[in-house]
């Protein structure tokens, strides 16, 4: 087993993989931009390394400086999180080369389910199912008009190199179709180096269910049961779910077949996550595989008390996979909120800043999974996901009962979040329901304002602030923490 | 002593009758209430109003005081002090072609004189690596542009001025 382990990311998800890391005996090593000095993933590694200015391209997404601190820390292997150089499969044979062992799977691999169009080819032939569109890059932008055509209206334009919502774009009509591509294609070369779109048929009262899956270098898959992931903003999660209220059993047996499937079709190792479109009428269809551990992975962690970071670190240790399918049982319901710095009332926009107050929520069934503290700064280069609330419950009922009363007890000032919108939309009827399609939000809640029913205590709340003198001299929430540095401001290399 | 704040469009105002340090009664349109006040830190109160206990955590931000109860959050401006910081800086609004948040100008759509449709894409901005596309508020004409691509925008900043066609004042004025 490896001894150490660098951990290339930051935020959460850097956390979340440590506490593994450490839990196995395994020694971390964290690297950071200089807009990331004190951010929590960098104080709490055993070792942290700067890799240099705040621009992801000349820091996380640096190759030869995330090879250099592995080097530098003697790090054996390196856990890519998500996001980042996870799916780059440039890194992962860089790795390789220097010696390195890249948690994750081979860099083929990476390379062939990457490129969307590649991998749509790779399932046909596995016999999975896929969804009307184009088997080939949109190439010609004078082409774009007569693929859609083709297809039929609405289309979906996306990255081929994608992922996270980047580059994507609904297109209903045909006069809308030039400047989308050409949006999406600008907006996919900024994230992803190329520039490479796609079109599909958009499936619009669809759901997303995507199933996890585990595979070893010995040929063994097993897959872990699904995730429902309908509600989205911007083509990004924000709600998660499993299990999903429309599987039946049969339903939920043959997706996790045509997981293992894909994973074999495509020799898959490591930790990955097949993704399919689901319809009303119970067809579904391949629409990619996340070469990486999922942001919303602790909900399967929840309902099948299985840990996904430790079986990725096994895995890419060369052991063999410790589950097999028969082992595999959920229980109970589990559902993960994304709380992100974003302005529900302004079209979900990042809201950088500083965090100036932080209270997190606990209890029974409570999971947070946290990248910040009170006083830390919220940079504007970086995804603003500050943590993922995560519940576990008996029933669907419960943990959407459990849910509500954590973001009820989740207190973040200085930023704005999305904890009110999510309030709402878990306490929703057609939440409650489970009509938790991908047009979810846009159907029911767009134009979402905060409800008036707390106002009045919030204004009292407000005249109460003004009334009762604070401990020290009147400041602003910016220049808060100077004023009153917290623990994590004071404390230099810290351990939990 | 009286409060006003601004929420979500509408004016608050806050009639307050101190009763001992930590005592007071807040009457909102003509309700009456009776509120009991403890300052656990310089972001968190505890309060019981009518009996019923509250814990409510406020922070001051650029847009006035940030109010969070039971997971939602109130932004609310106190209007005297607003008037203050906002003299002479144009009223923010949906009406007007601003960033929601920080941004770099990737791409100006639109040139001086071209006339322009409600919903039109005027520019694109980007922010946290997302490009937003801002569009024309009413139709209306281009009058000045006030920004190049490349440019660092700030909320509230318009970026395009536009001259709203006759009917949409007269329709706005209704």
């Amino acid at each position: 087993m490896f001894k150490k382990i660098l951990v290339a990311n930051r935020g959460e998800i850097a956390l979340r993989i440590m506490r593994t890391c450490r839990e196995m005996g395994i020694a971390t090593v964290a690297v950071y931009s200089e807009a990331d000095e004190r951010a929590l993933h960098a104080l709490e590694a055993d070792e942290a390394i700067p890799i240099g200015p705040a621009e992801p391209a000349a820091s996380y997404l640096d190759i030869e400086r995330i090879i250099a601190a592995a080097r530098q820390s003697g790090a054996e292997a390196i856990h890519p999180g998500y996001g980042f150089l996870a799916e780059n499969a440039a890194f992962a044979e860089r790795c390789q080369a220097e010696g390195i062992v890249f948690i994750g799977p081979p860099a083929q691999v990476i390379r062939d389910l990457g490129d969307k169009v590649v991998a749509r080819r790779i399932m046909l032939q596995g016999g999975v199912p896929v969804i009307p569109g184009m088997t080939e890059e949109a190439g010609d932008p004078s082409a774009w008009a007569a693929q859609a055509e083709a297809i039929g209206y609405p289309v979906l334009i996306k990255a081929a190199a994608g992922g996270g919502g980047k580059g994507m774009r609904v297109v209903e009509r045909p006069r809308e179709l030039l400047d989308a591509c050409q949006e999406a294609s600008r907006e996919a070369a900024a994230a992803f180096g190329s520039g490479a779109i796609y079109m599909e048929k958009f499936l619009a009262k669809s759901r997303h269910v995507e199933v996890q899956i585990l595979a070893d270098t010995r040929g063994n898959v097993v897959h872990l049961f699904e995730r429902e992931c309908s509600i989205q903003r911007r083509h990004q999660k924000i709600i998660e779910e499993t299990p999903s209220p429309a599987l039946t059993p049969a339903l939920r047996a043959a997706m996790g077949r045509a997981a293992v499937a894909a994973a074999r079709a495509a020799g898959y190792v490591n930790a990955g996550t097949v993704e399919f479109i689901l319809e009303p009428e119970g067809n579904f269809y391949f629409l990619e595989v996340n070469t990486r551990l999922q942001v919303e992975h602790p909900i399967t962690e929840m309902t099948t008390g299985v840990d996904l970071v430790r079986h990725q670190i096994d895995i890419a240790a060369g052991r063999p996979l410790a589950l097999s399918q028969d082992d595999l049982a959920a229980r109970g319901h589990a559902i993960e909120c994304r709380i992100y710095a974003e302005d529900p009332e302004q079209n979900f926009f990042p809201s950088p800043g500083k965090i100036v107050f932080l209270q997190e929520p606990s209890g029974p069934g409570v999971r947070n999974d946290c990248g910040v503290y009170a006083g830390a700064e919220v940079p504007v280069e970086y995804d603003p996901i500050l943590s993922k609330l995560v519940v576990h419950a008996e029933t669907r009922s419960q943990a959407i009962r459990r849910m509500i009363r954590a973001l009820e007890s989740y207190a973040v000032l200085g930023v704005k979040t999305s904890i009110g919108f999510l309030i709402d939309v878990l306490a929703s009827r057609p939440f409650a329901d489970g009509e938790t399609t991908t047009d979810f939000i846009p159907t029911h809640f767009a134009d979402w304002r905060p409800g008036g029913e707390r106002r009045d205590l919030a204004v009292i709340a407000a005249a109460a602030d003004a009334l009762a003198p604070r401990a020290r001299a009147a400041f602003n929430g910016t220049e808060a923490a100077a004023v009153c540095p917290g623990p994590f401001q004071t404390l230099g290399h810290w351990r939990l | 002593m009286e409060y006003q704040f601004k929420g979500n469009e509408d004016i608050i105002v806050v009639n307050v009758e101190t009763d001992g340090p930590e005592r007071f009664c807040a009457t909102i349109d003509d309700r009456r209430r009776e509120v009991v006040c403890r300052r656990i830190s310089d972001y968190q109160l505890h309060l019981t109003v009518d009996g019923r206990q509250v814990t409510a955590f406020v922070a001051e931000t650029p847009e006035g005081k940030a109010v969070m109860i039971e997971g939602r959050t109130w932004l609310l401006e106190d209007t005297a002090a607003t008037q203050t910081r906002r003299r002479g800086a144009r009223r923010g609004g949906p009406s007007q072609v601003s960033p929601p948040m920080p941004a770099v100008v990737t791409k100006l759509l639109v040139a001086e004189g071209d006339p322009v449709e409600k919903g039109q894409a005027v520019v694109v901005v980007s922010a946290m690596k997302m490009d937003t596309t801002l569009t024309a508020p009413f139709d209306g004409l281009v009058t000045r542009i006030n920004v190049a691509e490349g440019d660092k925008v700030t909320p509230k900043q318009v970026l395009v001025d536009i001259a709203p066609t006759e009917n949409e004042q007269s329709a706005s004025a209704a």
